[in-house]
């Protein structure tokens, strides 16, 4: 009962909020945490409505566990977000439609995990894309939104067709229902499967359409970027997620053939997304901006994500789901870092910064956390779901999957540590010597995420516990966990006793730091070199082209980009053509084109 | 019971007191545009006969559902804009009048040579409204085709009265519904054609480009939303009711309209004039339109020409006001127009998405609908080419609106500042029609049983309505 | 016979069309086409052996063989529209003439494209 209030709420949130704003600015913004803190607290308390369903004018909507982990996902991302909104109300070019669309697409995308029918999916789907669409030319880029929007729109029609596709085969939109008529027919089944978890693979990021997530994150407000890397992004594992669960993918392609046991659609899809760990992994390394530096890595996560749910086993499946969430937190925490950073200074690019862990010591604290859950080192909660994903590749034989997820995992070492070195730590510029700490209003947030992200990393048992009622929910085993300890079939993991042990060891390290001498403090210009005095202090900070033997080897790389910015320079030119060729002055044109057909259709269908 | 052909008559008898009383003329046409919207909602559904002759010898009027939606849409929209921009009427307020009566009378009559007439009446009018840009060689070029085509057209129907003996709708389509379509085929093209020139179907849409791009905020909505509805209606009509196409010249059709929805599509996205863009999103949607009723699901067709009749009277309108207020349509120099036009901007943004067919607007459930009838009727690639269609419109509508909406230059943070300092300035008439029009596409959007209701039985047959007769004709016996 | 004759003129008219610059001569080929299509019509409704479809007082009944009227009145609609338009296209040609000092379409050239 409580869920069509909230989504309904949020709609009326919106428009709320957009008045609100009218009268105050900074109250309009105040007013999106408001709500979606509400929200909140209204799915964390509604966990017993799981399996009621409502209806909303023509919509009908379904309350499962999965749709309630992905919006608790989602809600907790925009609500931790919204705090900084009010920070940039002076400087959006329309801030009081911005505090609007951020809860209008927030009740999209909580319209679209409750839905129960393909066509309210959609619509809720096509709701958050385009008032997502209006928030990004806010920011750096218009170009930006406008691949946004294209790339999201080729997925969207791709599965509106697999829809109409599914409808016109079983005569119902259900969602539990409408593919049961599928299973028989491997080859149907293969078309819509392909077609329909197009709209989730461009969502996602997934290579070759990842190309607008640099640009999209990279250039959106910097109050928006992390709602599309922590949030947006999974309503693509949403789709993924039912194209393979609900479809039933494994079921359907029982017949086909097989690599290690996985039907050869799927692992397709499986080497997309190994494609796409590497290449965001690599993109990001070489990355002079650092905002467009951690949505890479968002490209990369969202490959291990995708993986992980095709894998539809007790492990893989269960370190995907876990890493939806890990990455979201973690990924929002690290957006929100160089948020603060990019008020502060008003820049992102790394070159530019450096330092700042004199000034804002609590950004730091909670980047450093942020970037050791993304690279999956413990006792953050990224090492819990990376470790679970790589189990179960490893326990299948994949192989090369598993080769790929571990060089996303080395790999990620050298790019999250790139901004923390070049934007915290190393030198302050003297032109940021005046620099104010953070203030409180996000503080709060960072802190929370902070708590989270440690949390659970030390005691998953309560999220593996919702996640192994997804896993029940489609049918596959969940994962074991007896008392702290995580089984898997290639060894168990206590994640406490990791994290005793890591704090017993940085105990010691404490210890030690306070008991030895105190370092002096010196001006960053008091130095001397081989009889040369330093002259700029940008030459004393390591800051850019941080890696540049290792970028030099694949300095020349094979560009998506270029490749896809060609095709759409050539529908270009074809519309040119076009022009050409039918329109003119002359009455002539036409009349001569008017000839041919006349005569080409009479003649044809004389002939037939 | 108000007899239709006053939709007719009133105009045409105002068009001539204004021509004696030049004074009057604005009045007159503001007196007449309400009169017949008035006039359309007290309407009784059925056939009027002309002169007293019984058809099929004489000329009657068909009311049907399908003819019901017609002048409700021509003639609300017709008032709309008229409202919207009367400072532009400048002398053509007699024009405008015989317009309204043309395109009344395309859409109710029931005999095929009265629509000939009333095409050319229309044609001739939009002729004359097409020099309103001072370009008087594009409306040349308009009027030649639009000549060319009409001649065409009225080949095509003398053929088939060769053959047929009959000029009544209902009764040639009983009596064509007798024969083999495929011996058919070259009359049946050449009403095609004749229709295809207005209809701005690929490769005869040569005029549209002259024409359309040189519009202000009266002429373009006109020509796009009503002329354009007008003729689509005139489309329908003749290719799902009265004229049976065998399966060839039906797939050859077909895949003429499918291209030029393509070509339209692709075309505007070359494009960086806000009026060229819109142009070519016309001609695509037309040619969406046309492929619908060749295919024979009249209801979604009608839905979607709605949906673009509604879209185009609010994007041509703030277009147009742009071009005449600042001296130019020119994407580029009209970043960031809508800072200080929110609710202008908001009604365009609207209009542009509804006519991308986005959800919570019309163009949503119009979409949905014509994707599901079309798979219904088990043809797998016009969805492939509309839903493509349908990306390449998006592409450019939201460039266009980006633009728009949020000034400055790639790599930097979008501010106030960078707006354009162009002047631009929307009438409050026209910000109460955008506003209108807008909820208009709200409404169907969210409670599209509303629009629904209205729109039903649209399909329906002229046999319905006329009973058919089956004298012979020759020689007066 | 005639409808030969009539198909010939229209397709003069069209060759006119796609082959003249000149506003005038376009108009001209717009009017042959037109006349083409006219007398076509108008041979639609000859019947063999059929008088004029008028009632006088020597052919005063309805069962004589009388040509086909209704062509005839077409025709004459046909002919008043045709009027008009021709009349129209002429004011175009002199606003064109005014406007551009030519009466050739290559000269005035059409928008750049781009």
């Amino acid at each position: 009962m409580t869920f069509d209030i909230v989504v309904i709420l949020m709609f009326l949130g919106a428009f709320s909020a957009y008045l609100i704003s009218k009268a105050s600015l900074k109250a309009g913004a105040y007013a999106t945490t408001v709500f979606s803190l509400g929200a909140l607290a209204v799915l964390l308390m509604g966990r017993s409505e799981i399996g009621s369903e409502f209806s909303v004018l023509f919509m009908n909507f379904e309350v499962t566990v999965i749709g309630w982990y992905f919006s608790g996902v989602m809600v907790l991302v925009y609500a931790m977000t919204s705090f900084f909104n009010s920070f940039w109300m002076d400087k959006m070019m329309y801030p009081g439609s911005y505090n609007f669309l951020y809860l209008f697409s927030l009740a999209g995308t909580l319209g679209l995990f409750f839905a129960s029918d393909l066509i309210t999916l959609f619509i809720f789907w096509e709701v958050v894309v385009w008032s997502s669409t209006f928030i990004i030319p806010m920011g750096k880029s218009r170009r930006a939104a406008v691949v946004y929007y294209t790339i999201s729109s080729i997925g969207s029609m791709a599965t509106l067709y697999g829809i109409m596709l599914v409808y016109r085969i079983s005569g119902t939109l259900v969602i539990q229902e409408a593919f049961v008529p599928l299973k028989e027919d491997p080859l149907t089944a293969t078309v819509v499967f392909v077609i329909f978890v197009m709209a989730g693979l461009t969502k996602i990021g997934i290579f070759p359409f990842h190309i607008w997530l640099p640009l999209a994150h990279g250039s959106a407000p910097h109050t928006f970027s992390p709602v599309l890397s922590g949030g947006l992004v999974k309503m693509g594992a949403f789709i993924a997620y039912m194209s393979v669960a609900i479809l039933p993918a494994y079921e359907a392609f029982e017949g086909s053939l097989k690599i290690m046991g996985i039907p050869l659609q799927l692992y397709f899809l499986m080497i997309l997304g190994a494609i796409s760990i590497v290449l965001g992994t690599l993109m990001a390394i070489k990355q002079e901006d650092a905002k467009k530096l951690i949505a890479y890595s968002s490209v990369a996560n969202g490959g291990y994500i995708l993986i992980g749910i095709l894998m539809m086993d007790q492990l893989s499946f269960a370190g995907s789901m876990m890493h939806l969430f890990n990455h979201a937190i973690a990924s929002a925490a690290a957006f929100l870092a160089i948020a603060v950073v990019a008020y502060r200074t008003g820049t992102t690019k790394i070159s530019e910064l450096g330092g700042m862990i004199h000034r804002m010591p609590l950004t730091y604290l909670t980047y450093l956390i942020a970037i050791i859950s993304l690279a999956g080192i413990p006792p953050m909660g990224g090492f819990v779901s990376k470790w679970l994903i790589i189990q179960g590749l490893a326990d299948r034989g994949l192989m090369f999957m598993a080769l790929a997820a571990f060089f996303g995992s080395i790999g990620s070492f050298l790019y999250v540590f790139r901004p923390l070195a070049a934007v915290f730590l190393g030198q302050l510029k003297p032109e940021h010597e005046h620099l104010k700490s953070e203030p409180l209003m996000m503080k709060i947030p960072m802190v929370i995420l902070m708590v989270l992200i440690l949390y659970f990393g030390v005691l998953p048992k309560w999220l593996l516990g919702i996640i192994g009622e997804i896993q029940v929910a489609a049918g596959i085993e969940p994962v074991m966990m007896s008392g702290n300890t995580i089984l898997a079939v290639n060894g168990v993991l206590n994640t406490l006793n990791v994290f005793m042990i890591f704090g017993f060891g940085f105990l010691i390290s404490l210890i030690i730091f306070l008991l030895m001498q105190k370092s002096r403090r010196v001006g960053l210009m008091d130095t001397y070199t081989s009889a040369e005095f330093i002259y700029t202090p940008e030459l004393y900070h390591y800051a850019g082209a941080f890696y540049a033997p290792f970028e030099r080897l694949y300095q020349n790389h094979p560009s998506v980009e270029k490749f896809l910015g060609a095709i759409a320079w050539k529908f270009h030119e074809l519309g040119t053509v076009v022009n050409a060729l039918f329109f003119s002055h002359k009455p002539a044109v036409t009349v001569f084109w008017t000839s041919v057909i006349l005569v080409m259709i009479t003649l044809g269908g004389a002939g037939i | 019971m108000v007899n239709p052909v006053l939709l007719i008559a009133l105009p045409l008898l105002l068009a001539f007191v204004s021509i004696v009383f030049k004074a009057y003329k604005n009045n007159l046409l503001v007196f007449g545009t309400l009169l017949n919207a008035g006039l359309v909602l007290t309407l009784n559904k059925g056939q009027y006969i002309i002169g007293g002759f019984q058809p099929p010898f004489g000329i009657n009027l068909v009311l049907d559902d399908f003819a019901l939606t017609g002048i409700l849409i021509i003639n609300g929209l017709f008032l709309v804009i008229t409202l919207m921009s009367l400072e532009k009427l400048e002398g053509f307020a007699s024009v405008l009048l015989v317009a309204l009566a043309g395109l009344n009378g395309l859409v109710l009559t029931g005999d095929l040579f009265n629509l000939f007439v009333f095409l050319e009446i229309t044609a001739i009018t939009a002729y004359i409204l097409s020099s309103a840009s001072k370009e008087y060689r594009y409306a040349f070029n308009y009027l030649v085709l639009g000549t060319l085509g009409s001649g065409l057209y009225l080949f095509g129907l003398i053929v088939l009265y060769a053959v047929f003996g009959t000029l009544n709708m209902a009764d040639l389509s009983v009596k064509m519904a007798a024969v083999d379509a495929s011996q058919l085929v070259l009359p049946s093209l050449l009403i095609f054609i004749g229709l295809a020139v207005e209809v701005k179907i690929l490769p005869f849409n040569g005029w549209v480009k002259g024409v359309y791009s040189g519009t202000n905020s009266l002429v373009g909505p006109l020509f796009a939303s009503v002329y354009a509805a007008g003729m689509l209606f005139v489309f329908g009509r003749i290719f799902a009711q009265v004229i049976p196409l065998g399966t060839y010249l039906r797939t050859s059709l077909v895949v003429l309209g499918a291209l030029t929805l393509l070509a339209g599509e692709v075309a505007a996205l070359s494009k960086t004039r806000i009026r060229e863009i819109l142009l070519y999103s016309s001609i695509g949607q037309s040619g969406l339109i046309a492929a619908l009723f060749l295919s024979g699901l009249v209801f979604v067709a009608v839905m979607q020409l709605v949906n673009n009749a509604l879209s185009k009277a609010i994007l041509f309108t703030v277009a147009g006001q742009m071009a005449d207020s600042t001296g130019t349509d020119e994407g580029e120099e009209l970043q960031g127009a809508f800072l200080e036009h929110k609710i202008a901007g908001v009604g365009f943004t609207i209009a542009a998405l509804s006519l991308i067919g986005l959800p919570l607007f019309y163009g949503f459930i119009s979409k949905m609908n014509l994707l599901f009838g079309i798979f219904y009727s088990d043809n797998y690639w016009l969805p492939v080419v509309i839903l493509l269609g349908t990306v390449i419109e998006g592409t450019y509508m939201v460039r266009l609106l980006v633009k728009l909406w949020t000034p400055g230059d790639e790599g930097i943070v979008s501010e106030k500042a960078f707006a354009t300092e162009r002047p631009l300035t929307i009438q409050s008439s026209k910000v109460m029609g955008i506003v209108v029009l807008s909820v208009v596409l709200l409404i169907g959007g969210l409670l599209p049983a509303v629009i629904q209701d209205n729109l039903t039985d649209s399909g329906s047959l002229l046999d319905e309505v006329t009973p058919a007769y089956l004298f012979d004709l020759k020689g007066g016996q | 016979m005639i409808q030969y004759a009539g198909i010939m003129l229209i397709l003069i008219g069209i060759y006119g069309l796609l082959t003249q610059s000149n506003i005038i001569k376009i108009i001209v080929s717009l009017n042959i086409f037109e006349l083409g299509l006219n007398v076509f019509i108008i041979s639609v409704g000859f019947v063999r052996e059929g008088i004029a479809p008028i009632l006088t007082s020597v052919n005063n009944h309805n069962g004589l063989v009388f040509v086909d009227p209704l062509p005839q009145a077409l025709v004459l609609t046909a002919i008043v529209i045709g009027l008009g338009t021709t009349a129209l296209g002429l004011a175009f040609a002199r606003s064109i003439y005014r406007q551009h000092g030519t009466l050739n379409l290559d000269e005035i050239g059409g928008p750049s494209n781009g």
